[in-house]
């Protein structure tokens, strides 16, 4: 019969479709389970090179662990899980390394047993290579590390394979740290050299789809966007021990809707998840079930920002009038739960107890008093404003902006909230055109100085109140190469006590990381890049 | 052959007609990213110490200090040549993700329609020979139902019930599972490429991950589709040649499921193929509730981060299929109703 096959093959399809209902889930090699760890998130890797303009934060977390750098920074516990330390670093490719009395000089002796994932051994030409790309191409990796007085090829020296020599002009705090973050990775330079073409001396494009690294997974399957499978090195010897990882394999999934990612951690198929939705997090706990990791990330913070360059906020007693109008702890609570470190109702007046940077700040809510600045300043009929937030935030951010109107409201100003597509708001922050919105921020290397350096200072982007003062700005030049611990903390405190004075942006708090895993997972750091470092982990009894 | 001749003429001129349409469609999606506020080489330099330098590379390598016509004659000569551009946000050539990602949604749509049109038809004729008795109550409250749920809270509702609660489904996170092989790409769709590799497992794997994403749109679109297939049934029932039929002694099956069902088809198709070009670009929803790796959401990333040629080759991508689709669904005309085609 002519039209048989047709029919067949219609059969056949309906046939799957219907078993297709009664088919549990594929049942996985339990040991192999045993060995892998899955970890869902909502966002993707979109470079497998982390100096890329571009490069997402789970990229950066990638790079860490199919890349070494020449040091790493340590950890320490915390409650069920660790926290890195920004003052100790060990070595990851470096043996050892030393530093000159006065400052300029940086030895490092390499590992004579590290070797690339193609067998090569990593000698002081592939460091060489690296760093000269990375303070000589086009990419973000030279501008973060000119904060650590890295900025040109003739620092970096080979002495011999096994020795390299950084030099410095100026004693700088920040070079060493420099080293240890996602951008110093080392490449196997003869790989890298031989993809590299006249348009593209560095390797860029290659390097973007392939990788050249020593670290401790090397990545078996990527599939842009949807999911990325990482093998263990077996050879690895940057670890703490000289061990390889504990996990055989890790799946790096992307996952967008936040409660499916909480069903998949809850039901076991997931092991981890770094970005759960805050309400998930909570009913997670309140069935106790999970392990969560909850830590305040103390290198960053959420604040609001003033436009100081313009009317109204130009003038200090209106933003000391905001400041005094705000219900802070109902932010706190509404916003995220009470789930993190807060930055405000600090107990000193006017000199601060520590030189440590956020810390929180001596404002509270007084609206007696936000009237009476009001006034001073001039506006005791209030005036019209709008406030501003991402929409990739808006979980968050909602509430920050309807408690704040509402308080606002109370002392006459009358708020316009605009909710704002990302790449808009990036737009109007990096051409200062909104006068007063919600932003959050992070700084890798969490020193005070750093912070007001890049937060406070200057016509750049990342001053979001464009605050402009002369002895900031003068404190933070000295700061930045002061050896003498004591005038450094003096400097620093200085520094806090003018922004708690002339309030350029209110520091609202830190809020939590919550890694939520299973609870065999054992090992989980809080990274300054905060993604997860798989290295760290293992799964307790296999 | 007259039909095929016919047809086949139909189809170039409808063809030839559109291409303004289509270049309309492009320099209108080009002006208006650039006119939107969002910079996306100020998205994109966002390392933690990107400054002024960092953001004027990203600008140059994207061409945007190009002037405005500059930069619409260069990508008009590139799309000529079948180069969409380069997305920022995935590192890739457009043309290369959307070919990845095109067969999962056309997979998810098409299945999505045919579990549609299986319950709207026979729902639609049932309502369509009991009007006003229960039945066409029930039929109208179910379709109600379904498109008053938002597509996110039913998929979230199936993947708890199904998931969750009764652990029948696997866990929802793309087009397999993730311990899965997947059969050799050959056209893309998983159900067609497994049962190419004649691999029973996989096909059975990527068919139910199918299912509740599917089940999900099928839904929401029941509606439009049930109460169409309701209406023109209610209008060809009453018309003179149903009586004769009827009067003749005709058997009422094929009296119902034959002439009557024939001639009521043509307005339940326009709709099928207006349903099925809106699913394929809309459902960002449910491809985000799945995790489903479809064009779609693939084109909302792009835009939230203001990356102009993704979206750019996804409005085109979609225009493009709204003329394939009507002129598939053209075709379909002159099949259910032969003097279409003559005419």
């Amino acid at each position: 019969m002519p039209s048989s096959s047709p029919r067949l093959a219609w059969i056949w399809a309906v046939a799957v479709f219907c078993c297709a209902v009664i088919a549990g889930p594929g049942s996985a090699d339990a040991q192999t389970r045993a060995e892998t760890l899955r970890q869902v998130t909502a966002n993707t890797i979109n470079t497998l090179d982390p100096t890329m303009a571009g490069a997402t934060r789970e990229a950066f977390g990638l790079s860490m662990n199919v890349y070494d750098r020449l040091v790493a920074f340590t950890r320490k516990p915390r409650g069920n899980g660790y926290i890195f330390e920004k003052d100790k670093l060990r070595g990851e490719l470096a043996e050892s390394y030393t530093v000159s009395p006065d400052g300029l000089k940086f030895t490092f002796k390499l590992k004579r047993d590290a070797k690339f994932h193609d067998g090569t051994p990593v000698t002081a030409d592939d460091v060489k290579w690296s760093l000269d790309r990375h303070v000589s191409s086009k990419s973000l990796a030279a501008s973060q590390l000119a904060t650590g007085s890295l900025t040109k090829p003739e620092q970096f020296k080979v002495i011999d394979p096994y020795t390299f020599e950084v030099t410095l002009d100026k004693p700088d705090r920040f070079a060493l740290p420099n080293l240890a973050i996602v951008y110093a990775i080392v490449f196997n330079s003869k790989l890298a050299k031989s993809k590299a073409t006249p348009d593209d001396p560095w390797a860029q494009g290659w390097l973007k789809d392939n990788t050249a690294g020593s670290g401790a997974y090397t990545i078996e399957t990527f599939k842009l966007g949807e999911q990325i499978v990482l093998k263990r090195n077996e050879e690895w010897t940057g670890g703490i021990d000289g061990k390889p990882a504990p996990f055989k394999r890790i799946i790096m999934q992307t996952v967008p809707e936040a409660a499916t990612r909480a069903s998949l951690v809850e039901k076991g198929d997931a092991d981890i998840s770094i970005d759960l939705a805050a309400s998930d997090v909570l009913s997670l706990e309140s069935k106790g079930r999970l392990k969560i990791v909850s830590t305040p990330q103390f290198n960053a913070f959420s604040l609001i920002a003033f436009n100081t360059k313009a009317p109204p906020f130009d003038n200090v007693k209106v933003r000391q009038a905001i400041a005094a109008a705000l219900p802070y702890g109902d932010l706190f609570k509404a916003a995220i739960f009470q789930r993190g470190q807060p930055l405000y109702q600090g107990k000193w007046a006017s000199a601060p107890e520590t030189s440590d940077f956020p810390q929180a700040m001596p404002v509270q809510q007084d609206l007696a008093r936000a009237k009476a600045l009001l006034a001073e300043a001039g506006f005791a009929n209030g005036f019209e404003t709008t406030f501003s937030f991402n929409v990739g935030s808006a979980a968050v951010s909602e509430p920050i902006a309807a408690l704040t109107k509402e308080a606002l409201a109370k002392i006459g100003i009358k708020v316009d909230v605009q909710k704002v597509p990302d790449a808009q708001m990036s737009t109007f922050i990096n051409e200062k055109k909104v006068p007063f919105f919600l932003e959050a921020s992070i700084a890798w290397l969490p020193s005070t100085d750093y912070f007001f350096r890049v937060f406070f200072t200057g016509p750049q982007r990342w001053n979001y109140s464009s605050w402009d003062n002369a002895e900031i700005a003068s404190l933070t030049d000295q700061a930045r190469f002061e050896l003498d611990p004591a005038r450094y903390d003096t400097q620093t405190r200085r520094m806090i006590a003018l922004a708690a004075a002339e309030v350029p942006a209110i520091l609202l708090w830190q809020p939590n990381q919550d890694a939520v895993m299973a609870p065999a997972i054992e090992g989980y750091t809080y990274w300054f890049h905060r993604q997860v470092d798989f290295r760290d982990l293992a799964r307790k009894g296999s | 052959m007259t039909t095929l001749a016919s047809i086949s003429r139909r189809t170039g001129t409808r063809f030839v007609s559109s291409l303004p349409a289509l270049l309309g469609v492009v320099v209108f999606t080009f002006i208006l990213m650039r006119v939107l506020p969002g910079d996306p080489a100020v998205f994109f330099a966002s390392g933690p110490n990107a400054g002024k330098a960092e953001i004027e590379e990203v600008r140059r390598l994207m061409g945007l200090d190009q002037p405005l016509l500059y930069q619409l004659a260069l990508y008009l000569r590139d799309i000529a040549t079948g180069n969409l551009g380069r997305s920022l946000t995935t590192g890739q050539p457009v043309l290369a993700d959307i070919q990845q990602r095109l067969p999962a949604s056309l997979e998810l749509t098409f299945t999505a329609l045919v579990l549609a049109l299986t319950l709207a038809l026979p729902l639609g004729i049932a309502a369509a020979l009991n009007p006003g008795k229960l039945v066409d109550h029930a039929v109208r409250f179910a379709c109600t139902l379904g498109v008053c749920v938002p597509t996110f809270v039913s998929g979230l509702l199936l993947i708890y019930a199904f998931y969750y609660l009764l652990g029948w489904a696997p866990d929802p996170t793309g087009r397999l599972d993730i311990f899965a092989q997947a059969p050799p790409r050959i056209t893309g769709f998983l159900l067609i490429d497994s049962l190419i590799a004649r691999d029973g497992t996989t096909g059975l794997a990527a068919a139910s991950q199918l299912i509740l994403p599917a089940a999900t749109m099928a839904l929401f679109v029941l509606a439009p589709l049930a109460r169409m297939t309701r209406a023109s049934m209610l209008a060809v029932l009453g018309s003179d040649f149903i009586r004769t039929a009827d009067a003749m002694g005709l058997s009422r099956a094929r009296v119902v499921g034959v002439y009557a069902l024939r001639n009521a088809m043509l307005p339940v198709l326009t709709i099928a193929g207006i349903v099925f070009s809106t699913m394929l670009g809309a459902n960002v929803l449910v491809e985000k509730v799945f995790s489903w790796p479809g064009v779609a959401s693939y084109a909302l990333d792009a835009l939230l981060a203001s990356d102009y040629a993704p979206v750019q080759g996804f409005v085109l991508l979609m225009a493009s299929i709204f003329v394939v689709v009507n002129l598939t669904i053209d075709v379909l005309y002159g099949i259910a109703d032969p003097r279409i085609g003559i005419e």
